[in-house]
């Protein structure tokens, strides 16, 4: 039976709060969704998806070639020199990691606060994280400068006794970002084993594509036969994992903050950088999101599942961090001033006015003014200037970075040693070839996964609810 | 399930008179024992009144805030207890006050107002800010847009009541979006005037945002315990369960964490980097004895909550709820506590941590005040926002 969808408006277009507002659109049926979702799964892809890929492949390329270059010929092929010994290689990796974070915050907090918009947009999200993180995670890697003893960055008893250095945050970081991507993982693929199910018991077919996809499936769904017990067991899972990535959430950039503010250089010492930090990767991440879900709900005819309304709600969420990263800036300058200290005092002057206040500049427009655009409901709701938007916000988190990292290390207490940074080539090519790898893992992801969750979004359709058939059930 | 199922069924009652009794005697005696804490000791009861203040200031604005949260999130799960939350947000109109022996004081305790800051280069480079006219106009200015925010809110909450028109909802969120920025820098700048200047040479980025935090579990706490003793007697009608109970304990543990975390930060901060215009803050609460009530404070504020919230049976049993609302009032006292006193501990020349009359006069004041003020709030009030549209999805909500 067909229902309309209910209505959220009053007869005079203005909102009914009395209604509680329908997640998903065009009120489809159960089965609907499944075809939906499982299309680009089981369709041949298409020409577009081969182009993105082929784009994305060229870009990963580069990475490759660039980081084969620097395993051979050192990290001398980089900009980095001393004073500016933290470059590009660390910004990058910020970056990257700050992406990482909305994915689990719209998994796990969302969740815990349940907020059933999330539903359609979480597996996406969630897989951007882990690719985010992988994609990160080389930079430090080759960064330590001898990529074939990673071992050393592990604590392990040995007879030489040689343990690391407990009191870095770079180990902490090690700790941090490995038990991020692990417990991520784990997440991500037990939402993804009633869906591995579903597309298990779709394929039918007798040729062989057929029986190794039958045969891939069935092993990730792990003999998941969609019993009551099952689901049951699910849900605690599902909760108690939501549970333990909630504090991760916070606790990778929190440690991610610490590598730049336990020492005491200027600019990087400050006690709003945990927070501020954490509020910045949700600000990236949530823009990183919007850029890419904008795309993927055009090409795979996905708009009623991941509505406009959702995207509303994460453009409120930008507009939100973007303010708590405005008012961080606000607080360091703030502070600098009251504390009445001339170092203090200077390191704002010099980032604002100095040498790099070009960077500070596209900083300050990217990330604070250019979301206040969302405090207006057609702009939030403007597909258009949410897209162009979430890539100023990627823009302006970059630069965050570059600007924290750079500007306090060319400039810091003595004069007589200040310096300055120059890119190079290889360090542009890490920089272009990043995006190489996050999209070819994603487009792979796109392709090869249900890129929304199939059973979280029946249960917050309009037919799941219980009074959907007139309070019969 | 029908919308009909979960009609509220709500009838005004007073409360007991013996609220009113109770209220009034608390707050009179508090006011007694302060006048004596005051002939005996001027010095800790002008200190004390800082706690006092901020504690009622930081209170009533968060209250507030959670108000306009509502609004803004579009949450329903609060809206039949919301008037609870807007009732403990009349606090700031009595904010004024509360702040006039702080203000009548200023001289005995504020550092930067001494004879000894005209030498100090540092106070000197500090004088743009903290002098006593600008200090004036910051804390009028903040005062007169808390109240100006919370007639707003009320006036129209409550003429919904009658008029159920939806567009007052649609009103109070396009507030909302304006308040909590406002907000935000206004409660810093509190935080930074009353507070983190008692020791001008120090700062700290993150010190408004952990005020905030402190202040919004103990605003919660209130509102559960008025909350949990009004349904539990049958004041707020029927279709209040222990879900909603739930919410605010959910709300209370996220509080609670997000504090600790903010105070980690810095003290860890400020521990690793060890600079000398940061550490002493913290070598005043740890020499002298104080080492013992820092390490209290983390024990009353983050420990014990951490695993008396953690566990949904705890956040859905009344008596438990209360208690641990009781527990963290405490605890958000204690935390204003240890900012302010050891200050006065250095002033006055004591050694160590001390407590004395003052404490408790103040303690006996806010609770007395909030349960007075309270108690006049419900006279002619409803207790339950009956006109809201959201108010039947909130009586749906289950977790």
């Amino acid at each position: 039976m067909q229902v309309a969808n209910r209505p959220s408006s009053q007869a005079d277009g203005t909102p009914d709060f009395s209604v509680e507002p329908s997640v998903v659109l065009k009120n489809p049926s159960f089965h609907d969704i499944t075809e939906v979702i499982s299309k680009p799964i089981e369709s041949k892809a298409t020409l577009k998806w081969y182009i993105a890929l082929a784009f994305s492949m060229m870009l990963l390329t580069l990475e490759l070639v660039c980081w084969g270059l620097s395993f051979y010929y050192g990290d001398g092929l980089w900009g980095n020199n001393i004073p500016v010994a933290w470059a590009f290689p660390i910004v990058n990796f910020v970056f990257w990691i700050g992406i990482g974070h909305a994915g689990t915050l719209i998994s796990a907090i969302l969740f815990l606060f349940r907020q059933k918009w999330r539903n359609g947009i979480a597996r996406f999200a969630e897989g951007m994280t882990i690719f985010a993180v992988m994609t990160a995670g080389l930079f430090p890697l080759f960064h330590t400068g001898r990529q074939w003893l990673p071992l050393y960055l592990v604590p392990y008893p040995n007879k030489h006794a040689v343990w690391v250095n407990f009191l870095s945050p770079l180990v902490w970081d090690v700790f941090a970002v490995s038990t991020y991507f692990t417990v991520s993982l784990f997440f991500w693929y037990t939402g993804l084993i009633p869906d591995f199910a579903t597309l298990r018991d779709r394929t039918l077919g007798k040729d062989l594509v057929s029986r190794i996809r039958k045969t891939v499936y069935s092993v990730l769904s792990l003999g998941w036969r969609f019993s009551n017990r099952h689901w049951r067991h699910y849900e605690r899972v599902y909760l108690i994992l939501a549970g333990v990535s909630t504090p991760l959430v916070l606790s990778v950039h929190t440690i991610v903050s610490f590598d730049f503010a336990v020492s005491g250089l200027l600019g990087w010492h400050t006690t709003i950088f945990p927070p501020y930090f954490v509020a910045g990767a949700i600000f990236s991440g949530f823009a990183m999101v919007v850029t890419v879900l904008v795309f993927i709900r055009y090409i795979f005819d996905m708009q009623h599942i991941i509505t406009v309304d959702i995207l509303e709600k994460m453009n409120k969420i930008i507009l939100l961090t973007g303010t708590l990263v405005g008012y961080a800036y606000g607080m360091e300058f703030f502070i600098a001033w009251y504390s009445g200290n001339a170092v203090e005092q200077f390191v704002f002057i010099n980032r604002a006015f100095g040498p790099y206040a070009w960077a500070y500049w596209i900083m300050i427009s990217c990330n604070v003014i250019s979301p206040q655009m969302f405090w207006f409901r057609k702009l939030r709701r403007s597909v258009p200037v949410m897209f162009v938007t979430s890539i100023f916000v990627n823009i302006g988190m970059w630069f965050e970075r570059y600007v924290i990292t750079v500007t306090s290390l060319a400039r810091d207490y003595l004069p007589s040693s200040w310096g300055w940074y120059n890119p190079t080539l290889v360090d542009f090519g890490l920089l272009l070839g990043s995006f190489g790898m996050f999209f070819t893992l994603t487009l792979l992801f796109v392709k090869f996964m249900p890129v929304v969750s199939i059973a979280e979004v029946k249960g917050v359709m309009d037919n799941a609810r219980p009074s959907h058939h007139g309070g019969d059930h | 399930m029908s919308t009909a199922s979960h009609t509220m069924v709500y009838e005004k009652k007073a409360l007991p008179a013996k609220v009113a009794t109770t209220g009034w005697a608390l707050l009179i005696l508090g006011l007694l024992l302060g006048v004596a804490a005051f002939m005996m000791d001027a010095l800790r009861m002008q200190f004390v009144s800082i706690i006092l203040f901020t504690f009622l200031a930081g209170i009533g604005i968060t209250a507030l805030f959670m108000v306009s949260i509502e609004y803004l999130a579009g949450a329903v799960w609060s809206t039949p207890i919301r008037r609870v939350f807007e009732m403990m947000s009349s606090i700031v109109l009595f904010l004024p006050l509360f702040a006039l022996p702080v203000v009548l004081s200023m001289g005995n305790v504020f550092e930067w107002m001494s004879p000894k800051a005209a030498t100090d280069q540092v106070l000197i480079n500090k004088a743009p800010y903290l002098n006593q006219p600008f200090f004036l106009v910051r804390l009028a200015v903040i005062l007169g847009i808390w109240i100006l925010f919370y007639v707003l809110f009320t006036k129209n909450s409550r003429k919904q009541d009658e008029t159920r028109d939806q567009s007052l909802t649609a009103r109070n969120i396009k507030l909302s979006a304006i308040f909590i920025p406002v907000m935000g820098l206004s409660i810093t700048a509190l935080s930074i005037d009353f507070l983190m200047s008692l020791e001008p040479h120090w700062f700290s980025t993150i010190f408004g945002v952990n005020f905030f935090m402190g202040s919004l579990v103990a605003a919660l706490s209130f509102i559960t315990i008025a909350v949990i003793l009004l349904n539990e007697n049958g004041y707020l009608g029927k279709g209040i369960v222990r879900d909603h109970y739930y919410s605010l304990g959910f709300a209370m543990f996220a509080g609670c964490v997000f504090w600790t975390y903010t105070a980690f930060s810095q003290g860890m901060l400020i521990w690793y980097a060890n600079m000398p215009e940061e550490t002493p803050w913290y070598l005043h609460r740890w020499e002298d004895g104080w080492n013992v009530i820092t390490i209290s404070l983390l024990v009353v504020h983050f420990i014990v909550p951490l695993f008396a919230l953690i566990q949904r049976k705890n956040k859905t049993n009344p008596a438990r709820m209360i208690f641990m609302s009781c527990w963290l009032i405490f605890a958000h006292m204690f935390d204003l506590y240890w900012i302010v006193m050891p200050v006065h501990s250095h002033v006055a020349k004591i050694h160590g941590p001390s407590i004395g009359l003052a404490e408790l006069a103040a303690a006996l004041i806010a609770i007395g005040f909030i349960v007075v003020l309270f108690q006049q709030q419900t006279k002619n009030k409803n207790l339950v926002p009956v006109g809201d549209p959201k108010l039947q999805r909130g009586l749906a909500f289950r977790l």
